[in-house]
């Protein structure tokens, strides 16, 4: 029967796939603890300034700080809003892409001039993803010198993507920047998250767990509040930038992680079941042939 | 021994250090800045360079680049990119990355590279300088 062979070449074909998964669950799930490991020491630090800078914000007199400056004056449809987005380089990570691609895509179709978005997209797919998008009627502008990966992230990098994002924003290119990333909740649940980064407002911070404000002292500043809060804030933007970065590679390996080791299984199961027709069919094969040369036998006498 | 508060310094990548210290000496944007406990509150940035800090009587340095404090009167927080004791520092990465920084400061570079190149020759001079000073 031809079935065999096809059912042979099925399995064959099976299990290269599946040494493929398989490899790329090792790679990932050594990927995700490199991943995890920098992801626990930043995320000290990562916190730790978001709640610094919300405390020193709570006793700072009010500045005429240029980060603070919400230009009302531009209208709602006017304003240039820019945002960054972190996505994988690669695919084969389950839903995480997509997810991060949709939230955006919503996030994208709540501003009212959809014209004036600007994206900073990082990661390979989502920059080819927003590209395309760009070529059909809707479009949100791509830089497309925006060229970063989103591999083994470093403060150096976060740096040069704060710069390049206060420097627009100064040139008063960007009216509001908002940063996109995948938030992880726990180790087993992670969902996208938007931020703004600028301009700076206190509301974003919060105010404490019992919900009134803490009548703290005036903090003095050194030399100025305008000095430090210029030098403060780009460094803020930094290390938010930083931290979202580390937090997203790490989910995308964990996304990876847990798709291939999904992939794997499947694989398994199917190879499983396919054995089974196999032998099923080379049973009945045998079967045949037997009948065949006992009827011969039998008619030979 | 003189009353101690909290410190905390906390780099990018790690804590690195969490605990009861006595006196802190660090260098703000305009100069050295001495806090001991019940400190009025303040808020200043740090740019790259040494900091002290006493815990029992000893003092302990480190690198730091580039990073804030604030101060309360009962604790101090220093969030800064990096901090790195004395021993830590690899003088030999940090050698390569002043001689990188210098040949690229002759060639010719926009005024945003130059900054940035002028500030990397800053850390890598500094990590150089402590690590000379306080550990041999």
């Amino acid at each position: 029967m031809a079935n065999i062979r096809e059912i042979r070449e099925r399995i064959a074909s099976i299990k290269q796939i599946l040494k493929i998964t398989n490899a790329m669950y090792l790679i990932s799930s050594s990927k995700l603890k490199k991943a995890r490991k920098s992801l626990d020491a930043t995320m000290p630090y990562f916190e730790k300034l978001q709640t610094t800078i919300e405390s020193i914000l709570e006793h700072t007199p009010h500045t005429r700080q240029f980060y603070f400056d919400k230009r009302q004056n531009i209208p709602d449809g006017k304003r240039k809003k820019g945002y960054i987005v972190i996505t994988a380089d690669k695919g084969l990570c389950g839903s995480y892409n997509h997810n991060i691609l949709k939230y955006t895509e919503q996030e994208l179709s709540k501003t009212s001039d959809i014209d004036n978005c600007y994206l900073f997209v990082m990661g390979h797919v989502g920059r080819m993803y927003f590209q395309n998008r760009m070529k059909n009627a809707k479009k949100a502008y791509v830089d497309g010198e925006f060229l970063y990966t989103t591999q083994n992230p470093t403060l150096y990098r976060a740096r040069e993507i704060a710069e390049l994002v206060l420097e627009k924003f100064e040139k008063k290119e960007l009216d509001e920047v908002y940063i996109i990333y995948t938030d992880m909740v726990n180790p087993n649940q992670y969902e996208p998250k938007t931020v703004q980064l600028l301009p700076f407002s206190r509301r974003h911070f919060g105010k404490t767990a019992d919900g009134t404000m803490k009548k703290l002292p005036k903090a003095s500043f050194v030399p100025s509040p305008e000095e430090v809060m210029a030098y403060l804030i780009p460094n803020y933007a930094k290390g938010f930038i930083y931290g979202a970065m580390v937090e997203a590679f790490c989910c995308e390996q964990q996304a990876r992680m847990t798709a291939m080791d999904a992939a794997t299984n499947s694989a398994k199961d199917m190879i499983k079941d396919l054995s089974l027709l196999y032998n099923r069919a080379r049973q009945a094969a045998i079967t045949q042939e037997i009948t065949e040369v006992v009827s011969g036998a039998n008619g030979l006498e | 021994m003189a009353k101690s508060f909290h410190l905390e310094i906390i780099a990018a990548d790690r804590i690195f250090y969490q605990g009861e210290c006595e006196h802190l000496v660090i260098t703000a944007i305009d100069g050295l800045i001495g806090i001991m406990y019940g400190h009025e509150p303040l808020v200043t940035s740090l740019p790259t360079g040494e900091l002290k800090y006493m815990v029992d009587g000893k003092w302990h340095y480190a690198a730091i680049s580039e990073g804030f404090i604030e101060v309360m009167p009962e604790s101090s927080i220093i969030l800064a990119d990096s901090c790195e004791l004395p021993e830590e520092i690899d003088i030999k990465r940090a050698e390569e990355a002043r001689e990188r920084a210098e040949e690229k400061l002759r060639q010719k570079q926009s005024i945003m590279e130059y900054y940035h190149t002028q500030a990397a020759l800053n850390r890598a001079m500094n990590r150089l300088k402590l690590s000379q000073k306080h550990f041999k």
